[in-house]
C-alpha cells in the first residue's frame, strides 16, 4: 500500500538536503531560510511504494506565513502516514516547538536529530533514548549533510507509517488548561476527526481565526478563553506558547548536556568581523567585486577567450598536437563542400552561428561567476549579507528580507521577482519587486562582459561597477519611492536565523554552478535561436528601389530591422547610441537580455563581438564611444527586463496599474541615469556643453530633491491585493 | 540537394526548440527565465492556498 511521508521542520535545519538525500533528487539547497516556498514531492529509495514531501520551513503551525499556511494545510488535508521531523540538533529548544505542535495532529511522528556532527564537535550531549521517551517518539540522530543515520531515520519513518499508531504524549499544559482543552474536545463532537480533536481544541482556544472559521464554534469558547486569561494575566496564545516552552525546557534539562568546550563557535568569530557595524559593507563590497573582476575581466575571460578566438573562431589548438577548425570555420567548409545556397548558409553563419556563438562564448565568464556565487550562498554568507543590508535597507525603508530576492535575482530575474512573495507588508513588496530586476542578473553578463571587453579593454572597473551601480539603483529607488505618499511608512521588522558557516561540498557547488549554467545554455539553443533567425531575416531583407529582396552586406541599411530600429533610434539619441543598430540591440533585448549581445553578433559580425583585438571590434568602436558604451550598459542594466521577467511583474503585482507603474518607472530611471552618464561625460571628456548637458545637470538636481526632501505620510494602497494575503503577526 | 538537407535539418532544429519552449511551459516552466525552476520555488505556478 502506498505510504506519504511528510517532512517537516523549521527553515535552515537541513531538510531539502534531507529531501535530496532520501529521494536521490536534486533539489535548489541554499544555506539561508525560506529557500522552499511550496512543497516537493519524491520517491523514498529503496521504497518504490513510499513518497515523501518536502514541506516549507515553518516555526509553527499558525497560519501567519504562506509558507506555514502551505504546510498546516497538507497536514491536515492530505494527511500523510507520518511525520519526519527534522530538528536542528545545535538549537534544538527553538525546533521542538514545532515537535510539540505536530505530535498534536494525530500523526504518527518520527523526529530526526540533525548536525549531530556539530553537536558532537562542540562537546554537546544530547540522549537520545530520553528524548524518545519524554516525547513519546521515535528519535534518531542523523548528519543530513553527511548522510550518517538518514537509512535509519528513512526505516523508522516507514515503520511508524506503516503502524499507523499516532504518539501518545502530548505536552503537558497545567490541568486547568488541559481541563479547558477537553471542554473544547467535547464542544468539537464530530466535527472533526477524533485523533485531530486536540490540534483543533488547541487552535480554537488560540484563537485561529482560519480554524474557527473552518470549524464555526468560536463563539462557544469565549467563556473559556476569558477564564484563562485572567487566570494567567496574559492573552491565550502566549499562555499556550509560553506553557510549550517550559515544556520544552523540562525536556530539555533531561536529555541535553552543554559541553565545556568554549561557547564561541568559528562561526561566531567570523561573523564578528564580517557583520562589524563598520567593517561589514567594506568587505561585501571587496567580495563582490572580486567575484566580478575575476569571473569578468580575469580568469572567467582567459576561457572566454579560448571560445571565441578558437572554438567559435578560426582555429584552436589541441594540446599543442595539432590545429582543429574552430565551429564557423569548419560549418563554412561543410556546407560550401556539399553545395549549400548562399542565403541558407549566410542564415547558418550570420545568423545562428554569429547570434547564438556571440551569446555562448560568454558562457565561461558565466559559469565562473555562477562558482563564486554558488560558493558564497552555499557556505553561509550571503544569508549575513541579507542581515548586512538590512542597516543599509532599513534606512530608506526597506527590510533585508527585501535582499533575498535580489539575492536570488542574481541568476535570473524571473524567481528573484517570485521569491518577494515571502515579503508580507505589501508596500515593501512592490518595492521589491520593482527594484529586484536592477541586479544584474545572469542574462546581463554577457552585455557587462561584450561592453568591459571590447570598448573598455577589459578594464577591471567596468564590471563590478555593473553590480554597484545595481545596487545604488536599488538604494536610490529605494529612498526615492519611499518619499511618495504610496510607498511612504515604516518598514516591517527584519528577523531571520544566520545559519553556521560550513565549508560546501564541492559536488552541491559545482552542481549549482552547472544548472545555472546550463539554463543559459538552453535559453541560448531555444529562445536565443529563435531570435536570431527572425534578427537574420529581417537583417538581410528589405525594400531597394521599391523591391523586396534579400539584401547584400552593404545594403542592411535599407532593411526590415533598420526600419524598425530608426523608428526608434532617435530615442536614445540623447544617451549616445541613437543608431538603429543599437535602439535593435535594446529592443530585441526585451525578449531575452543575452539577444543584445547575439544581435551584435550578427549585425556587425560575429569576430568583431567576440574578440577583444582593436583590429575586430572597429565596426562596433566606430558606433559608440566609451562612454556612450557605458551609457548602453548602464541602459540595458536598469530598463524594463526581459519578457519573462515583466511576465512575472504583471502575475507578482496583480494589477495592470501597478505593473505598468513597475515598467515605466524602470525604464524612466534608466533613460535619466543613462541621459546623465553620456551627456555629462561627454562633457568631462571633450569640454563640449550643450543643451544635452544643461538638460543632465537639471535632471540631476531633480533628482538629487527627490532623494532628499522630507519623507510624506503614507497613505492606503490602491489596487488589488494578493487572494488569501495577510499581514504577518511578528511573534 | 544539399540546400534541401541544411534545410531539413534546420527545420527540425526550430521543431525541436518551439517543441521544447512549448514543453516546458506545460510543464509551469518559463522559457524565457532558462527555466530555472530550482531556483523559483514554483514562481511559474499559483503557491497553494493563493
Amino acid at each position: 500500500m502506498a505510504v506519504k511521508i511528510a517532512l517537516a521542520g523549521n527553515p535552515n535545519c537541513g531538510k531539502t538536503t534531507l529531501f535530496n538525500a532520501l529521494t536521490g533528487s536534486h533539489q535548489f539547497v541554499g544555506n539561508w531560510p525560506g529557500v522552499t516556498i511550496e512543497k516537493k514531492e519524491g520517491k523514498l529509495k529503496g521504497y518504490s511504494d513510499v513518497t515523501i514531501t518536502d514541506l516549507p520551513g515553518i516555526y509553527s503551525l499558525s497560519p501567519y506565513t504562506p509558507e506555514e499556511v502551505v504546510a498546516r494545510t497538507y497536514l491536515l488535508q492530505e494527511r500523510p502516514d507520518a511525520i519526519l521531523n527534522l530538528v536542528d540538533g545545535t538549537n534544538m529548544e527553538r525546533n521542538l516547538y514545532l515537535t510539540t505542535q505536530l505530535m498534536e495532529l494525530g500523526i504518527p511522528v518520527v523526529v530526526a536529530v540533525n548536525m549531530m556532527d556539530i553537536v558532537e564537535k562542540r562537546g554537546d550531549q544530547i540522549q537520545i533514548h530520553e528524548l524518545g521517551r519524554r516525547l513519546g517518539c521515535e528519535v534518531v540522530e542523523i548528519s543530513a549533510l553527511k548522510e550518517k543515520g538518514i537509512g535509519k531515520a528513512a526505516a523508522k519513518v516507514v515503520e511508524v507509517a506503516r503502524k499507523k499508531e499516532a504518539s501518545v504524549l502530548f505536552p503537558v499544559f497545567p490541568e486547568e488548561i488541559e481541563q479547558s482543552i477537553r471542554q473544547t474536545q467535547a464542544h468539537l463532537g464530530d466535527a472533526v476527526p477524533e485523533e485531530q480533536r486536540r490540534f483543533y481544541a488547541v487552535k480554537l482556544l488560540e484563537k485561529d481565526e482560519k480554524i474557527a472559521e473552518q470549524i464555526g464554534k468560536a463563539a462557544d469558547l469565549c467563556a473559556e478563553i476569558t477564564t484563562l486569561e485572567e487566570l494567567y494575566d496574559d492573552d491565550v496564545e502566549s499562555i499556550f506558547a509560553n506553557e510549550r516552552y517550559g515544556y520544552i525546557a523540562s525536556v530539555m534539562q533531561a536529555c541535553y548536556r552543554k559541553g565545556s568546550r568554549e561557547n564561541i563557535t568559528l562561526s561566531d568569530r567570523i561573523d564578528g568581523v564580517v557583520t562589524n557595524r563598520w567593517l561589514a559593507l567594506p568587505i561585501f563590497a571587496v567580495v563582490m567585486f572580486l567575484v566580478y573582476y575575476i569571473s569578468v575581466t580575469t580568469v572567467g575571460t582567459w576561457a572566454t577567450d579560448w571560445v571565441n578566438d578558437g572554438l567559435f573562431g578560426e582555429s584552436w589548438s589541441l594540446a599543442g598536437l595539432a590545429q582543429v577548425p574552430g565551429i564557423p570555420a569548419a560549418m563554412e567548409s561543410g556546407l560550401a563542400a556539399i553545395g549549400c545556397a548562399d542565403w541558407l548558409a549566410g542564415l547558418i553563419l550570420d545568423g545562428i552561428v554569429a547570434g547564438v556563438g556571440a551569446v555562448l562564448g560568454f558562457v565561461p565568464q558565466m559559469l565562473v561567476l555562477f562558482l563564486f556565487l554558488a560558493f558564497l550562498e552555499s557556505c553561509g554568507y550571503m544569508a549575513r549579507v541579507a542581515f548586512i543590508m538590512d542597516r543599509l535597507f532599513r534606512r530608506f525603508g526597506l527590510s533585508g528580507k527585501s535582499f533575498i530576492p535580489m539575492l536570488i535575482g542574481t541568476g535570473c530575474g524571473v524567481p528573484g521577482i517570485m521569491a518577494s512573495r515571502t515579503i508580507e507588508n505589501d508596500r515593501d513588496r512592490k518595492m521589491t519587486i520593482i527594484a529586484t530586476t536592477f541586479i544584474p542578473c545572469g542574462a546581463k553578463l554577457p552585455i557587462i562582459a561584450l561592453i568591459a571587453g571590447a570598448l573598455f579593454q577589459g578594464a577591471w572597473w567596468v564590471s563590478p561597477s555593473a553590480y554597484f551601480a545595481g545596487i545604488a539603483a536599488i538604494v536610490c529607488s529605494g529612498i526615492l519611492l519611499k518619499k511618495t505618499r504610496m510607498f511612504a511608512g515604516e518598514p516591517a521588522p527584519f528577523v531571520m536565523e544566520l545559519p553556521a558557516y560550513h565549508l560546501p561540498t564541492a559536488a552541491a557547488v559545482l552542481r549549482s554552478m552547472w544548472e545555472r549554467g546550463w539554463s543559459f545554455i538552453k535559453k541560448a539553443g531555444t529562445v536565443i535561436l529563435l531570435s536570431t533567425i527572425i534578427i537574420w531575416f529581417t537583417t538581410y531583407f528589405g525594400w531597394v528601389d521599391g523591391q523586396f529582396r534579400m539584401l547584400e552586406e552593404m545594403e542592411i541599411n535599407h532593411s526590415i530591422l533598420a526600419l524598425i530600429g530608426n523608428t526608434f533610434a532617435w530615442l536614445f539619441l540623447p544617451l549616445g547610441f541613437g543608431d538603429w543598430k543599437s535602439a535593435v540591440a535594446v529592443i530585441t533585448g526585451l525578449v531575452a537580455k543575452e539577444n543584445v549581445v547575439g544581435t551584435f553578433g550578427i549585425l556587425f559580425g560575429f569576430a568583431q563581438v567576440a574578440e577583444d583585438g582593436a583590429e575586430y571590434w572597429g565596426t562596433l568602436a566606430e558606433n559608440m564611444t566609451a562612454v556612450s558604451a557605458y551609457s548602453f550598459l548602464i541602459f540595458n542594466l536598469l530598463c524594463a527586463p526581459c519578457f519573462a521577467a515583466m511576465g512575472a511583474i504583471r502575475r507578482e503585482m496583480n494589477h495592470r496599474g501597478w505593473f505598468w507603474f513597475a515598467i515605466g518607472y524602470q525604464s524612466l530611471l534608466a533613460y535619466v541615469t543613462s541621459l546623465c552618464i553620456y551627456q555629462i561625460g561627454t562633457w568631462v571628456m571633450t569640454g563640449v556643453f550643450g543643451i544635452g548637458t544643461l538638460a543632465a545637470f537639471l535632471l540631476l538636481i531633480g533628482f538629487g530633491y527627490l532623494l532628499l526632501r522630507p519623507y510624506p505620510e503614507a497613505r492606503p494602497l490602491r489596487g488589488r491585493k494578493r487572494r488569501g494575503r495577510k499581514a504577518l503577526a511578528i511573534r | 540537394m544539399g540546400t534541401c538537407i541544411i534545410a531539413l535539418i534546420l527545420v527540425c532544429v526550430v521543431a525541436l526548440s518551439i517543441r521544447s519552449i512549448r514543453k516546458d511551459r506545460k510543464e509551469g516552466k518559463s522559457a524565457g527565465c532558462g527555466g530555472d525552476c530550482r531556483h523559483c520555488g514554483g514562481c511559474c505556478h499559483d503557491i497553494g492556498g493563493r
